[in-house]
């Protein structure tokens, strides 16, 4: 094989940014997780750092596992290594994360398999961002029968090859497409993308929007599930807000 | 107190320490984590110019606490919430013992709640009655993240913590403070869990359930537990200091639990030592709800809300007459030695 150049830091650190903490819903790079980065030829190391010393070893295994596979799948990297440091499970994860195990044979005393737990916390996430994509919705003009019944084909993206791509809105077209509304396009799209993780939309004709529990939403029920909605992004957010701090401590 | 609207508001911080974490008396290395993280949380939301450093973190004297409190934190009246920890620490982390040292000295002053862990048995019990006996409590802090052997942990809603639910409705020990907040037994699906409070404030609807920390992780499995619950409270330390750091922040989670919980059943506590009162109870007082932020949630944080969250639900709690307490106090010994006179002369001029 041909030797290529080695990946560069800002390769790694752009694939790593695909990693989420799952519980903040952000990056592990924009929320400053990474204490450092080695690089040699196709073999990578990543020191990971989190808030605190107790954050959960299920979340810590997900940011950790979910670097590895991101990093060995870009064409230059043969293997990722990972370091979890202060965290009181680091041996175990590191452990476990390197020599390929799965998190019920490292954490035999774990209640949660990891995919439940990483399945409600995705749901978290959908109902926050559901929140917000609901508010431009009705901000824009649309009333709650017209958001419960939206589908996924009633809303359009733009061309995603072309230079539109970027528009800062997108059109939802409303009464069997007889005209068409434009809405803040990040709110949507962000929704979309964690909608269609989740797998609440997978076909075109899918209504967009669920309650918690993946029901069909009534459109006299929609201020009751925007009120919880609204109360998961504060959980969310509010988290968020004390991890950053600990960390911004951890790191003085 | 604390003067705000041309009005003097008392104050009661409801969620207080005085603990010990120094080298001598750390007998495991989660006794060094625990204060090491309580030191981030520390320095994560205090002012630079109020930060303390490690060595007087880890333990303080009772005359630096009087001060703080009462002096400087515009504090009429302090809560303890004994935390024994006594896996990590030889002597315990914040014991009832130890804290009854200050309140016997100032009875006035404060208020001295007792502890139990629904594993210690029959044991655990006589201890409860114990504390009855000596310290006359009528709340309790439990910390169901403590570990006791094997195990790391132990639910509310268990038939053993109902045995000592039930000892203390029996006693009439009517307060139940719960640690619900960051924890140190990771493993276990309940480690971030506030859902044992549902059943045991079902179950007990004599008793009150203060969520110390309002839950989090868990900030909104609380709230829809306080919107059900009349007997549900939450303690907002932790938030608290957030009106200061993050005062925007601090005014979307107030919205929530206004929203949710109630003006009725919201707790100030300063967390001391984690946090100064003094800044922490000016932050709370002078916070407002931005416009957005008040027609979102349909609710207002008014000064007579205010009022009720800094003292008043945490009065109506511990059964304390407040302007009673305001003549009690103006000629006690903290408000000669600290010449607060002043902030109590209209309760003595009747």
């Amino acid at each position: 094989m041909a030797t290529t150049a080695q990946p560069s830091v800002e390769t790694i650190r752009t694939r790593l940014a695909r990693v989420d903490d799952p519980e903040l819903d952000e990056s592990i790079v924009d929320l400053d997780y990474i204490e450092s980065l080695t690089i040699n030829e196709s073999e990578v190391t990543v020191t990971l750092v989190l808030p605190t010393a107790w954050c959960s070893p299920a979340f810590a295994w997900m940011m950790a596992t979910g670097a590895r596979d991101e990093l060995e799948s870009l064409p230059r990297v043969t293997t990722a290594t990972i370091r979890l440091e202060d965290h009181m499970h680091q041996e175990e994860i590191n452990r476990g994360v390197n020599e390929r195990l799965e998190f019920e044979e490292v954490f035999e005393d774990a209640d949660d398999d990891i995919e439940a737990v990483r399945r409600t916390l995705a749901e978290k996430v959908r109902m926050s961002r559901q929140y917000r994509a609901i508010g431009a919705l009705r901000e824009a003009g649309l009333e709650d029968d017209q958001v419960v019944e939206l589908t996924r084909d009633a809303i359009d993206l733009g061309d995603e090859d072309e230079a539109g791509a970027d528009s800062d809105t997108v059109v939802v077209y409303l009464a069997d497409g007889a005209f068409g509304v434009s809405v803040p396009a990040e709110p949507i799209i962000e929704y979309l993308q964690k909608a269609t993780e989740v797998d609440i939309v997978t076909q075109p004709t899918d209504r967009v929007f669920a309650t918690a529990e993946a029901d069909p939403i009534a459109p006299e029920e929609l201020d009751r599930i925007q009120h919880r909605a609204r109360l998961t992004g504060a959980t969310v957010t509010g988290q968020g807000t004390i991890c950053e701090g600990l960390n911004r401590a951890r790191n003085l | 107190m604390y003067r705000h609207d041309g009005e003097d508001v008392f104050v009661i911080d409801a969620h207080v320490h005085d603990w010990d974490a120094s080298e001598e008396n750390i007998i495991h290395e989660g006794g060094e984590q625990f204060i090491q993280c309580f030191h981030d949380y520390h320095t994560a939301f205090t002012p630079e110019e109020r930060q303390w450093d490690m060595d007087e973190y880890r333990k303080y004297s009772d005359e630096r606490m009087v001060r703080d409190l009462f002096r400087d934190g515009h504090a009429d009246m302090a809560i303890f919430q004994p935390t024994a920890l006594s896996e990590f620490y030889e002597h315990g982390f914040n014991t009832v013992e130890d804290n009854a040292t200050l309140t016997d000295e100032y009875p006035g002053r404060f208020v001295l709640n007792g502890r139990f862990d629904s594993r210690e048995g029959e044991d655990g019990l006589e201890e409860l009655e114990r504390q009855k006996e000596v310290h006359d409590i009528t709340g309790v802090k439990l910390y169901t993240a403590e570990w006791r052997g094997d195990s790391k942990g132990w639910r509310l809603d268990s038939k053993d913590s109902f045995e000592y639910l039930e000892k203390c409705s029996e006693l009439g020990i009517t307060n139940i403070h719960a640690h619900k907040g960051p924890t140190i037994r990771p493993l276990n699906r309940d480690a971030f869990d506030v859902r044992d409070i549902d059943d045991a404030a079902t179950s007990f609807p004599e008793l009150n359930f203060i969520v110390e920390h309002v839950g989090f992780p868990r900030f909104d499995d609380f709230a829809h537990i306080g919107a059900e619950e009349t007997n549900v409270y939450g303690g907002i330390s932790v938030v608290a200091p957030m009106a200061h750091a993050r005062p925007r922040k601090f005014g979307e989670i107030m919205g929530e639990l206004l929203f949710w919980v109630g003006e009725d059943n919201l707790l100030f506590g300063s967390d001391y030592a984690l946090w100064e009162p003094e800044w922490v109870v000016e932050a709370v007082m002078e916070a407002e709800l931005t416009s957005e932020q008040r027609d979102e949630f349909g609710v207002e944080l008014t000064h007579d809300v205010k009022k009720k969250i800094i003292g008043e639900n945490a009065a109506e709690l511990y059964d304390i007459d407040i302007e009673e307490r305001k003549q009690e106090l103006a000629d006690d010994e903290i408000t000669a030695e600290f010449d607060l006179e002043d902030q109590y002369s209209g309760a003595t001029a009747d």
